[in-house]
């Protein structure tokens, strides 16, 4: 009991981490047309951000700070070099010149930090676990991970819905004429945009690197599950991005946890067993997509076109 | 010419109905053409006239009511099976393939007569089954001079001309036409008004249009619709007369 | 400033890029056929002469991502199909060949069931059906949808498929799978870097020249209308999906023999091949080359390999600077190595 109850809220703080990385990319999409496929970076640089900060100065929250930081302004500066470059090119320009910024990030941080994983820990004040009902004890980082996100969720809601700001990024990529006759700059809402999504990204990098490894190439592996998690929950939707990021965390770590030990109940060759549990395993989300594929082209909240 | 009498119209519609939200755009339209019939749909703007060739042609799918074409149901059929059976439709804006050229344009249409199946030997650009045709309904449109002009670099007119190349190149029986004469100069209505009236008889038409001396001059008949619905359905003279449809365009300048 | 007018009506290599007078210049013809030669007669004679052998298998390397980059401009190029998932059929085609190869050895059968051998009418063949198959299963899926799910759904997939064989231990897993020798086709050798080489020549041309055929056909006039705009393709009455499809299938089986005969030069599989930094690669190589002209992309191998090589020479982190040469072809020069020729060859007429 312990162990499920433990797992599937471990699922849910996955799912909280990739809400963050797919709110910012499917903003970012719904609301400029732009295919970022440098988010990974991004998110990779809040972690490196975070973590140095961290080794630094010893506090969490400065290394939070630093790692949103970072990433907010990597976005500022990507979008005001390349970015803005890209709003009124084809879907395959964008996909090429961010993966181009793929690349330069990625080896550019191999060159400044090296290729081995950079050390992160949890900081001591935050280590330990805390009893919730029923006797099931769970760790303290993990659930400030979910609460924090939860009230990102929350907060990004009420500034969309409710504010004019939050109504400029909806309009934003069908109704330019109507943004710009309300004199708002465009270009200065994009990069705010932009700068929000990174900001977000780099916010998840920071609170996974105590987790995860803060490694070169990790913000790639997110990248994708991200994308997965767009596509389930339809792209331009920050609803669909919260649902489908949940579904996709607590699939995705259940089924790792929990199917190895139900194949060894069919197969006798253990190791055998363990190679196919762990493929299966990274293959449930892929397999999950594409049957919401097939029974929802668009997504499950997609959002009109 | 009058239209040729047969006990099946080419074209009915039962009770289309089509809603967007709670917008009701399509209420129960009822209508049919015949064989070499010319059908105008004429009506202010917002009456929904796009929309029903939109459900015509396939890309909207009705919330009840049957199409038929030539005596089969169609209203489940897809887009491109329509077209095949010969109901193919033009675009409020021309729809043409901007980096081809014309002669490639109007070759892709003619391709759709030589029958199914992939071919991915023969050169396409010496294929005389497709050049003749192609030459042929190229210079019905009188676009000869622009052959090997990229689409792209067309007027607008010259647009609606390949547009209109294309669509008669797949020997189609029944066209959609969606406003095919809107942002035309009065010596391109003319000519594509004039067009029309040669293929009366020939080929059935759709057609939607503001442009009332072409739709009474070339009309067999004429349906009028208002907010979705279908409020008349006559010959020019009797939609000319009638008291509602004149309260519907009251106020309105004529083309 | 481009000429808008192509002369014949299709122009005899039908470039799906802006309209090129590609067709017209017989200098741009006179280059093609002195690379050709150059291509074929020179590399033996620059290996030997410069006394490096290794250099044979570095234009191998070239002839063979070339093979796969025209493979690419296929879907890319010529249908507008944005597949960030192309190196899962390249790796599929790679492992087909190396796991057969493993049986072959082991005297024993694949899955049980399948026969094995270690030659290349028996190896390759089963390299581009099963290169194929994954691409039908991928493309059936996808196709449902476009822009940016399409990319997405490309690139999940193809992680999809690169994490099945990194978990398959008993092919390598993680380092993947090495082979005995290259294949043999019956009985023939190929040990000698120079031979093989001329192989993978030989099937590179082949493909292009299949690929072109494609491309001029009613076929390719199909796609390249649905690239354009597919609406207006279906309202004529073509069912665009299956168009789609079976080009995008052509494209994984090319992908597939590009695979099988990187194996084969490596004597090696490695799950690199099917990671979707490599889909990124031949991309570039693509885009580089210069989109939507078959032989483009060809040359954007080369430029791509030579710059590996020259780069990675001065520096480890060589990738750093091909991210921004990356950037600024996308942002200025857009039609690729392929495009600056053709006007430079147009301007000397």
């Amino acid at each position: 009991m312990q162990l499920f109850v433990e797992q599937l809220l471990n699922g849910v703080q996955f799912g909280v981490m990739l809400f963050l990385m797919a709110a910012g990319l499917t903003l970012i999409f719904g609301a400029m047309g732009v295919i970022n496929l440098a988010h990974g970076s991004l998110y990779m640089i809040g972690a490196y951000g975070a973590a140095f900060a961290g080794a630094r100065t010893g506090s969490f929250v400065l290394a939070i700070l630093a790692g949103c930081a970072a990433a907010a302004l990597a976005g500022v500066l990507i979008e005001l070099a390349v970015i803005r470059r890209l709003y009124t090119r084809n879907h395959l320009d964008q996909v090429l010149a961010t993966f181009g910024l793929i690349l330069f990030c990625n080896e550019g941080t191999a060159m400044l930090f090296g290729r081995e994983p950079l050390f992160s820990e949890i900081p001591p004040q935050l280590t330990g676990s805390v009893p919730l009902l029923l006797g099931i004890t769970y760790p303290v980082y993990r659930i400030l991970i979910i609460a924090v996100g939860l009230v990102i969720a929350l907060l990004l809601y009420l500034l969309l819905q409710k504010t004019r700001i939050g109504m400029l990024v909806r309009a934003g990529a069908t109704h330019r004429d109507i943004v710009r006759a309300l004199g708002v700059s465009i270009r200065a809402l994009f990069t705010l945009i932009f700068g929000l999504g990174a900001c977000l990204a780099g916010l998840a990098g920071a609170i996974a690197g105590p987790l995860l490894s803060v490694q070169v190439g990790m913000g790639e592996q997110i990248l994708i599950l991200t994308l997965v998690v767009i596509v389930i929950g339809g792209v331009g939707s920050v609803r669909g991005a919260f649902v489908g990021a949940l579904i996709v965390g607590v699939t995705d770590t259940m089924i790792r946890i929990f199917l190895p030990g139900f194949l060894l109940l069919f197969l006798s060759n253990t190791e055998g067993a363990d190679a196919l549990a762990a493929g299966l395993s990274s293959m449930s989300v892929y397999l999950l997509m594409a049957a919401v594929l097939l029974w929802r082209p668009r997504g499950l909240f997609a959002a009109y076109d | 010419m009058s239209p040729i009498e047969t006990s099946e119209p080419l074209l009915r519609v039962d009770g289309l109905t089509k809603r967007f939200g709670g917008i009701t755009a399509s209420d129960s339209i009822s209508l049919d053409v015949g064989v070499g019939e010319i059908h105008a749909v004429i009506g202010p703007n917002g009456a929904g006239k796009t929309t029903l060739i939109g459900l015509l042609c396939g890309e909207l799918r009705p919330a009840a009511g049957h199409v038929y074409f030539a005596g089969r149901e169609i209203t489940a059929l897809s887009v491109s099976r329509r077209a095949r059976l010969g109901l193919v439709r033009s675009f409020q804006i021309p729809s043409i393939l901007p980096n081809l050229t014309v002669a490639e344009n109007v070759a892709l249409a003619v391709q759709t007569t030589l029958g199914r199946g992939y071919h991915f030997w023969a050169d396409a650009g010496r294929n005389e089954a497709l050049l003749q045709p192609a030459r042929a309904a190229i210079a019905e449109l009188a676009l000869d001079g622009r052959r090997n002009v990229v689409a792209a670099a067309l007027s607008h007119g010259e647009q609606r001309q390949l547009e209109l190349a294309m669509v008669l190149a797949t020997k189609p029986r029944l066209l959609l036409l969606d406003e095919p004469l809107a942002g035309m100069g009065a010596k391109e209505s003319a000519f594509v008004a004039a067009l029309l009236g040669r293929l009366k008889g020939r080929i059935s038409m759709l057609l939607v249009e503001h442009d009332m001396e072409a739709v009474f001059a070339l009309a067999d008949r004429i349906t009028v619709m208002v907010y979705g619905r279908v409020i008349a359905v006559g010959d020019a003279a009797s939609i000319r007369a009638n008291p509602e449809v004149q309260h519907a365009y009251l106020g309105e300048e004529q083309a | 400033m481009t000429d808008a007018v192509k002369p014949g009506l299709l122009g005899a290599l039908a470039p799906a890029a802006e309209a090129s007078p590609l067709s017209a210049t017989r200098p741009v013809r006179r280059l093609l056929i002195a690379a050709l030669v150059l291509l074929v007669a020179l590399p033996p004679l620059f290996t030997y002469a410069l006394g490096e052998p290794y250099l044979i298998a570095l234009v191998s390397r070239m002839v063979i991502l070339g093979l796969a980059a025209v493979s690419l401009d296929l879907v890319l190029g010529y249908g507008g199909l944005i597949s960030f998932g192309h190196a899962a059929f390249f790796g599929v085609g790679g492992y087909a060949v190396a796991i057969l190869a493993f049986h072959a050895r082991h005297g024993d059968k694949f899955i049980g069931l399948i026969p094995s051998s270690s030659d290349m009418l028996v190896t390759l063949p089963a390299a581009v059906i099963a290169a194929a198959l994954a691409a039908a299963l991928i493309g059936a899926l996808s196709l449902r949808t476009s822009g940016f799910p399409f990319v997405m759904i490309t690139l999940a997939l193809s992680q999809m498929v690169y994490f099945i064989f990194v978990s398959l231990k008993i092919y390598g897993g993680d380092d993947g799978m090495s082979m005995h020798g290259r294949n043999t086709l019956a009985g023939f050798s190929f040990a000698d870097a120079t031979t093989y080489y001329y192989l993978c020549l030989v099937l590179f041309l082949l493909f292009l020249f299949v690929c072109r055929r494609i491309v001029a056909s009613r076929f390719g006039l199909v796609l390249r209308g649905c690239k354009d705009n597919e609406r207006r393709v279906r309202s004529l009455g073509y069912p665009t999906y299956g168009y789609r499809l079976v080009a995008f299938t052509i494209a994984g089986a090319g992908a597939g023999l590009a695979g099988g005969l990187l194996a084969n030069l490596d004597r090696f599989a490695s799950p690199d091949m099917l990671h979707w930094q490599n889909s990124g690669n031949l991309m570039v190589m693509v885009i580089l080359g210069g989109i939507g002209s078959l032989f483009g992309p060809a040359l954007g191998a080369v430029l791509v390999i030579s710059l590996e090589t020259v780069l990675s020479r001065w520096t480890d982190h060589w990738m750093f600077y091909l991210g921004p040469i990356l950037i600024a072809f996308v942002l200025f020069a857009r039609r690729g190595l392929w495009g600056v020729i053709v006007d430079v060859a147009d301007r000397n007429v």
